[in-house]
């Protein structure tokens, strides 16, 4: 058995799908960094190739799927320790049985691809509504969040499109790097926690804060207290960062 | 008065009602603009009720000069009063929403002067919203019965959706607990920005100009418990206004008493397993193709709250089942207990590929718990009793008897008689997770 190990990045891993498919023996798929070596299996580090990885897009995009793709794309963004090599397996699948493989919800490969984009897709959707802005000075905001999954990217577009006329930064913690937009373009750049953390050094005495923290409990419904529901919408791994609790 | 205390008061107010969805809309904003909307609606923070907040909800003021029995802000209540400034409104929302708290505004209010007044107040705020200050977050707006056409007219060209609440399903309710209100007055303007939506949307067709009219649609909120209306009668109410007014959501809402007085019902407990079946039966109406007259008979126009209600129809009407997996339509599918719209999509999905296990449909996501005694499987039948009605609902009965759990007029605790089940009863509060299949009715999705 060999391990496979890419530097990380998305080209990397199409990188390393593009050697792997050529192996013979089983293959499992790591990034370098997070790599613990195994007694059994001989690691291979990969070097990220960009004609290789393109080769492997376009295949993928013209003998696949773009929805095949996205999946891949997710799996990626998923940060489970066993996405890459599940990734790698679903491609093999794919090409073994074409596309139309992907109406199997019962094949087990297929269904756990689901569940984790699934749960990729999920996190973005609702870290749109738990995203908390703290006012830096007059319409530059600042947050923080430390999500499961890679989502930074799945959530540019909408803050973009809705905060268009402010300039914010949307911080993941877990990662060090941030959504920045300045009122032109949004991008993903570098941001350290103690850079973070002086950012938030401007934002205290907010009055909304303490507004929307009384909104919050005046809105309650006592008679109906349901915390076990309260928390499968919104898991309290969450609740660091919202202000309201 | 502080606008802290201002919103606490005017927030708390307004909490009874339970719409708080920001779907359905398609608002376009451009690079510049504050503020987008998000089809599929979005949850910004749950409360410790389990409910979302999606929308800022406030009354602008919870002065009334009606007296409807059941309602917190009645005029013969000696309760704090406040109201809102349009600037405030203006303000609150434009903060919390630059801070990513919520999706936009709901803004009702209690009736002050005359309705048509406040109809132009409400119109005016988010006018102002709109225009002022470029807003393109969503806005639920309350329209006020008994306002005039004009005034309803222009309030949809701002607004993402509108809503009336209906409140008492019938008109007897209404004539009893709240006789200023008369139903006309209620329709009429469900009436007129229904056809509103259907003017503008052929305008648009031909002319891409023509500006939106409530894009999100209409929707309108019931009270369970209040009244002894019966199931039947809210749900085919429920349908007519699907059918006719192409209404997005009707809501229920669990009466909780805010008020004593002669014509109320003297509830110590909400009757929130009751709330919870008529959800579902609503969802069978808009995505599985039930009707109400399917889903009663003359003689039980209540859901028994033991079963949710598709199992109730299939254990009444077992001469359609069992139902084989491997070739029904689509819709059958959608009849079957323990199959959804997901699984059923699965389900014809992986067919097409090969034909299925039973053990394949476990990991569809199918309920076998409930679907097995109504399904076949490559022509085998895999329930664990035969297909008989009494055989069945024995088996799916809960231990615990649910409808004496939901029962409005007694609280059961530990102490009480010591009969049926009831040794190990829950909080009353979390009856609610004693049923299978969890409620996902309340958020602002869908």
């Amino acid at each position: 058995m060999k391990d496979y190990l890419y530097d990380g990045s998305f080209d990397g891993l199409l990188t390393a799908v593009f050697y792997a498919y050529t192996e013979k023996e089983p293959i499992r798929l790591f990034k370098e960094t997070s790599y613990r070596p195994y007694l059994l299996s001989e690691p291979v580090v990969v070097k990220t190739e960009m004609d290789k990885s393109d080769r492997v897009y376009q295949g993928i995009c013209s003998r696949l799927s773009h929805t095949t793709l996205t999946n891949i794309y997710y799996l990626y963004l998923s940060e489970i320790p066993d996405s890459e090599t599940l990734a790698f397996e679903y491609i093999k699948l794919c090409f073994k049985y074409t596309d139309t493989i992907n109406l199997a919800k019962n094949n087990d490969i297929i269904r756990t691809v689901d569940k984790y984009a699934k749960r990729v897709l999920m996190e973005s959707h609702r870290l749109k509504g738990f995203v908390r802005f703290k006012e830096v000075t007059p319409l530059v905001f600042y947050a923080q969040i430390e999500p499961d999954h890679d989502i930074l990217p799945l959530i540019l577009g909408h803050f973009k499109k809705r905060f268009s006329d402010q300039h914010f930064i949307i911080h993941d913690l877990k990662r060090g790097y941030a959504i920045v937009y300045d009122l032109k373009e949004a991008y993903l750049h570098d941001l350290s926690i103690e850079q973070g953390e002086k950012l938030l050094h401007f934002t205290e005495g907010d009055p909304f804060e303490e507004l929307f923290k009384s909104f919050y409990k005046s809105v309650t419904l006592e008679e109906r207290i349901n915390d076990r529901q309260r928390r499968s919408y919104m898991p309290k791994r969450y609740w660091k960062h919202l202000v309201e609790l | 008065m502080e606008l802290q205390e201002k919103l606490e008061i005017l927030s708390g107010a307004a909490k009874y009602d339970v719409s708080c969805s920001s779907s359905g809309s398609k608002r376009s904003s451009k690079t510049g603009d504050l503020g987008s909307v998000s089809t599929s609606g979005i949850c910004h923070s749950f409360t410790p009720d389990g409910r979302c907040i999606s929308l800022l909800k406030i009354l602008l003021t919870n002065y009334c000069i009606y007296d409807c029995a059941y309602c917190a802000n009645r005029r013969s209540n000696d309760i704090t009063r406040a109201a809102f400034s349009a600037e405030e409104v203006v303000d609150l929302t434009i903060n919390f929403y630059r801070r990513n708290y919520i999706e936009g505004l709901f803004l009702s209010s209690g009736v002050f002067k005359n309705p048509n007044h406040t109809m132009e107040t409400l119109g005016s705020i988010v006018k102002k919203l709109r225009i002022e200050q470029g807003f393109k977050g969503y806005i639920h707006l309350k329209a006020i019965p008994g306002a005039s056409q004009e005034l309803i007219d222009e309030a949809g060209l701002y607004a993402d959706r509108m809503s009336v609440n209906i409140e008492l399903p019938s008109d007897e309710s209404l004539k009893l607990l709240a006789p200023d209100k008369k139903k006309q007055d209620i329709f009429a303007p469900m009436k007129q920005i229904s056809s509103n939506i259907v003017l503008h949307q052929e305008e648009r067709k031909k002319y891409k100009r023509t500006p939106l009219y409530v894009p999100g649609g209409q929707s309108t909120q019931l009270i369970i418990g209040a009244t002894p209306d019966n199931d039947f009668s809210i749900l085919t109410l429920s349908q007519k206004l699907y059918d006719k007014y192409d209404l997005k959501r009707v809501y229920y809402s669990a009466y909780v008493p805010v008020n004593t007085g002669a014509h109320l019902p003297e509830i110590k407990n909400p009757p929130t397993l009751r709330e919870h079946r008529l959800y579902q039966g609503d969802w069978l109406l808009r995505f599985y193709g039930f009707r109400a007259e399917e889903l009663f008979t003359e003689e039980r126009p209540n859901f028994d709250i033991n079963f949710d209600p598709k199992t109730n129809w299939a254990l009444n009407h077992l001469g359609h089942f069992p139902i084989e997996i491997n070739d029904a339509p689509f819709n059958l599918l959608l009849r079957v207990p323990g199959i959804g719209v997901r699984s059923a999509q699965k389900i014809t999905s992986a067919r097409r590929l090969a034909p299925l296990s039973y053990p394949d449909l476990k990991k569809l996501g199918v309920v076998l718990k409930r679907a097995q005694y109504f399904i076949t499987c490559r022509s085998k039948y895999h329930g664990s009793v035969d297909l008989d009605e009494d055989k069945i609902r024995h088996v799916l009965t809960p231990k615990l008897d649910l409808n004496e759990l939901d029962n409005p007029y007694e609280q059961l605790t530990l102490f009480d008689k010591p009969s049926s089940s009831q040794l190990l009863l829950p909080p009353m509060h979390a009856k609610l997770l004693l049923v299978e299949d969890r409620p996902t009715a309340l958020t602002g999705e869908i």
